[in-house]
């Protein structure tokens, strides 16, 4: 009697302690649950106010109060996350010693209530057969349901990935692979770097120099045929492309050591001039860029010759836009999009736009532009909501989708004959042209024009812009700094030497080459701060490529590698 | 008395936990600002000495199991030794290495040469196969900390019907097949993922993966070890040995007397009870045999086939062919927003050539993966289809070999058990014998 009055008690008093866990518990669980929810809403580090405070001091980058305001801000951020995890924490710990009493004491109320079996009703052997038989006929059920599912699914979900499989080697996936825009930037593909607007994404690049003495020269190579193009980069390969006595040649140079590592000649092209055309000696015939799409590179030249070789030199397909009716020479560059080619082939008797297929050089669209000769270059510029191809000439500039080659906006402006390419920063266009005008154009659906300037205008070389300013250089010498939304001049500076080779924007620098091969480093600001300037020891008129910390310059005869 | 046991051992535990966090192989270093390094949850790398030894409290604890379940046969110190590899495997081992995810280091070093798999994974992989190979599922009985807090939670547990679970019973096989077929192909230890008890071991984990582990639990108060019974993927492994064990878990140490007393012992429903003949024509059942067997080769090859046509989808679980996948959609529509994903890889120098043709070759793997899974997914539903048109006649009530996890729940429950425990006298043994006669 007494045991049982004993096992009542100890009964009664699991009871409640299991009575009082589980509420305890249910509680706990509602309040981690509840403190959950409230930290996945709210991240802490990424609070309104603390963007906002971040958003200004990108405007206000030398105020000390508003820094340290952002780190008090940021540190009481951080402070309240690190309390809520050790809550959490906490709170776990309390949860578990709460469940496992709940446990302990209904484990122990049951063996204190152990029941005898139940064999009121009889047992059934047949029971488990008809289990047996039941499970078997949705086994079965089950399964063509699966496999009908899974045929539909497999039919259903999208494979862009297709296999081509040939003997002995991998997979390769029929989607067309052509390099993004990271990798764009990462190269020096075309003319005037990165989608042709003079903007290098490199910030380390070298300020002094000196190609007669050698200094900070680390090779210098000769190039045996001339040609007024630039030189292009994709990894450790820099092409440009040479033309003399009717020989036509891509040349193929190591980045590293200044090594030609191949030279090969475009003849035999279809349709082919049998005569060169007379071409100003200031042009030639190799002043086009070439431009790569880090598979295949692609040369153009004054008779109109394209070709695409492969990365060893090997001559992919060629083919003759037609002999271009061109005084000076046609020397508009090439520039890719993926798996286009695309060229601005303005000339006398009107202009084309062209896209030929990088594969095979097939022609996608060939539109006629209704304008007069130019030599300006195109650019390719995403402005966020799409691509566009924009080129310069008189008397309209035009933007193209380059997929497709159906025109987008143009905004009537130019006069004469264009040679210097477009500027882009920001969402605006700028386009120049001596004897015209310096205008900037904001991009949209329909461009407009917001302002025009007619000082210090360019013949030859082609702007530069940041998101504040527009940097124009002149062949008569001067270089001068605009406000990028309103036009209005700020400074402009004098010097001795004319410019041909263009602007190009390296991090804070703008460096710039005259005719002489001298080249000047300036601030890219609003007020003419001279960094440094270095002579190359020859001519040059080319736009060097910058890459991998080092510049790259053609001068008349000879190639440079500008490096620390 | 026992739970009581299990609380003092989680407890004293505890600071035997933030010690062993402190001996960490690549030590942190000590910050002046006053700045408190977080508290890390996954394991830290330990020195190989602490991984042998892991690999010694494993066979020592399966030959205790074994012990206890075969010689002494004592429920009570099979409990203990479960409480003990909770504690041990669970809370301060934090549930890593555990022989359950083992299975996907052992597919990814068969066919992945440049993983080198631990010796401590290879034995805590082996060492309950073979246990269970002689001594039945007592790495399940004793040892498993998954299994262990599972049974620690069971309350009142309820039968599952027979066909549920013979249903059910098949998804521990579709969930190996997946796992060795991710953990073969690199794309993930899936397994690890998404074991709903480690979250609970590491006091941390994703709120998914705690109310996943939570609802688990909460099942497994009325339905006894539902992880265990109907997704652990190593429970199939150790049910195919189990049922080769020359020793086997018994319900009774000598014969039985059917007296039914053991029915209801086994919340986990591995008692095999007595069976006649079933009711059918025995040509009619050798006519359904036959019409299995004869299907079983286009089963097998069209389960194949189908898992095959779900290369595809399948193979995106690899992040490579995720992150491919990814690019090129991007490169296609320039509208669509990039994903973090992408950015990091367009800014890591690698080419969309380089990532393309690792795709291409992860896809090709998917491709063979995904034929051999669905052939081994086939085999096993033909098999499950022959074993359920089996009937065999049976006497007495047996533990199922293959089911049976060994836990020595049952024993208490025999009168030949007790009398040989002196628990009861040898003449109540005779009256209950002639109570069924």
């Amino acid at each position: 009697m007494e045991e049982s009055k004993k096992a009542q008690l100890l009964y009664s008093i699991a009871k409640r302690v299991a009575v009082v866990a589980l509420v305890f518990a249910t509680i706990l669980s509602s309040l981690l649950i509840v403190n959950y929810i409230q930290t996945k809403s709210s991240d802490p580090l990424n609070s309104a106010a603390l963007n906002r405070l971040m958003l200004e001091l990108r405007d206000n980058q030398d105020d000390e109060s508003l820094k340290e305001e952002i780190r008090a801000l940021d540190l009481l951020a951080r402070k309240a996350y690190f309390v809520n995890q050790w809550q959490l924490r906490v709170g776990g710990f309390l949860l578990f010693f709460f469940v496992l009493s709940f446990l302990i004491a209904v484990k122990y109320m049951s063996s204190l209530s152990s029941q005898l079996p139940d064999f009121s009703e009889g047992y059934n052997p047949e029971e488990s057969w008809e289990n047996k038989l039941l499970a078997r006929k949705i086994i079965i059920f089950a399964g063509l349901a699966f496999f009908a599912v899974a045929l539909l699914l497999s039919v259903l979900s999208e494979d862009d990935f297709i296999d081509n499989t040939s003997a002995g080697s991998d997979i390769q996936l029929a989607a067309q692979s052509y390099p993004d825009i990271d990798e764009i930037r990462s190269n020096w593909p075309n003319f005037r770097g990165p989608e042709g607007i003079g903007l290098a994404y490199e910030s380390e690049l070298p300020t002094k120099w000196d190609g007669g003495s050698g200094e900070n020269v680390l090779w210098k190579t000769n190039i045996p045929l001339s040609g007024y193009n630039s030189p292009v980069i994709w990894g450790k390969k820099l092409f440009l492309t040479g033309a003399d006595n009717n020989i036509e040649m891509v040349y193929c140079i190591d980045t590293d050591t200044g090594t030609i590592l191949w030279e090969t000649e475009i003849k035999d092209v279809a349709g082919s001039p049998a005569e060169w055309p007379k071409n100003s000696k200031d042009t030639g015939i190799a002043a086009p860029t070439m431009a790569t799409d880090g598979v295949n590179v692609f040369a153009l030249f004054g008779t109109g010759d394209v070709a695409c070789l492969d990365f060893d030199g090997a001559v992919l397909w060629a083919k003759n836009l037609g002999l271009p009716e061109n005084h000076y020479g046609h020397s508009s560059s090439l520039i890719s999009w993926r798996d286009l080619l695309l060229v601005q082939y303005d000339q006398g008797s009107g202009g084309r736009f062209l896209a030929l297929d990088t594969s095979s050089g097939e022609t996608r669209y060939d539109i006629a532009r209704n304008t007069d000769i130019s030599w300006a270059s195109p650019i390719l510029v995403n402005t966020g909501e799409r691509d566009e191809i924009i080129m310069n000439a008189s008397p309209d500039v035009v933007s193209h989708d380059p997929a497709t080659g159906k025109e987008l906006w143009r905004v009537e402006c130019m006069e004469g004959e264009v040679a210097p390419s477009l500027a882009y920063a920001d969402g605006m266009v700028f386009a120049v042209n001596e004897y015209a005008v310096l205008v900037g154009i904001k991009l949209g659906d329909e461009a407009e024009l917001l302002w025009e300037n007619e000082d210090d205008l360019s013949e030859v070389s082609s702007p530069v812009a940041t998101a504040d300013d527009v940097f124009v250089a002149t062949s008569y010498g001067t270089v001068s700094c605009f406000d990028a939304k309103t036009g209005e001049r700020y400074w402009f500076e004098d010097l001795p030497n004319g410019f041909y080779s263009s602007l190009i924007l390296a991090g804070e620098n703008i460096y710039l080459t005259d005719m002489s091969g001298k080249m000047y480093i300036f601030k890219a600001a609003r007020e003419y701060s001279l960094v440094g300037t270095c002579e190359l020891g020859e001519r040059a008129v080319a736009v060097p490529a910058f890459l991998h910390g080092r510049i790259y310059i053609r001068g008349i005869d000879n190639l440079y590698c500008i490096g620390e | 008395m026992k739970i009581l046991i299990t609380a003092l051992l989680t407890f004293c535990l505890k600071p035997a936990l933030a010690l062993a966090q402190a001996i960490e192989r690549f030590p942190k270093p000590d910050f002046e600002s006053g700045y408190q390094r977080l508290l890390l949850e996954t394991p830290v790398p330990r020195s190989l000495a602490l991984e042998y030894f892991d690999v010694f409290v494993l066979w020592a604890a399966l030959s205790l199991a074994s012990w206890f379940a075969l010689k002494s046969r004592s429920r009570r110190k099979m409990f203990g030794v479960m409480v003990f590899s909770l504690a041990y495997f669970g809370f301060f081992r934090k549930g890593c290495i555990c022989p359950v995810g083992s299975v996907q280091n052992v597919s990814l070093a068969l066919f992945n040469t440049s993983y080198a798999i631990p010796l401590t994974a290879i034995a805590f992989f082996a060492l309950p196969l073979l246990f269970a190979l002689f001594f039945g599922r007592v790495f399940c009985a004793g040892v498993c900390p998954l299994g262990a807090i599972q049974d620690a939670v069971v309350l009142k547990p309820t039968k599952v019907p027979s066909w549920i679970a013979h249903i059910l019973g098949f998804l521990p096989y579709a969930y190996l097949g997946f796992a060795v077929l991710f953990a073969a192909t690199g794309a993930g230890f899936i397994i690890c993922q998404y074991d709903p008890f480690v979250g609970f071991f590491r006091f941390g984990a994703s709120f998914n993966m705690i109310v996943l582990g939570a609802s688990m639990l909460l099942l497994g108060t009325v339905v006894a070890r539902p992880y265990c019974r109907f997704l652990c993927p190593y429970g199939v492994l150790l049910n195919w040995m189990s049922r080769l064990s020359k020793w086997h878990a018994t319900i009774t140490p000598s014969e039985c007397i059917d007296c039914r007393l053991c029915e209801e012992s086994c919340p986990f429903g591995a008692i095999n009870t007595p069976s006649e003949a079933p009711p059918l024509d025995r040509r009619k059942r050798l006519r359904q045999m036959a019409i299995l067997i004869v299907l079983l080769p286009l089963i097998t090859l069209g389960s194949g086939w189908v898992m095959s046509r779900l290369s595809a989808p399948l193979s995106r679980q690899h992040f490579t062919v995720y992150l491919a996948d990814q690019i090129m959609r991007e490169n296609a529509d320039t509208t669509l927003e990039r994903s973090e994903e992408s950015n990091i890889f367009r800014a890591s120098g690698v080419t969309t050539d380089e990532l393309f043709q690792e795709a291409g070759i992860i896809r090709r793997k998917y491709k063979t993966g995904s034929w051999i899974l669905g052939i081994f997914l086939g085999l096993m539903l033909s098999l499950k289809l022959i074993n359920l048109t089996i009937h065999r006649r049976q006497e007495g009530y047996k533990t199922d070999s293959g089911h049976c996890l060994s836990c020595a729940r049952c024993f208490s429950y025999c009168p030949i058990e007790q009398v040989r425990r002196g628990e009861i006298d040898p003449d109540e043994l005779v009256s209950i014998q002639q109570s069924l006669n």
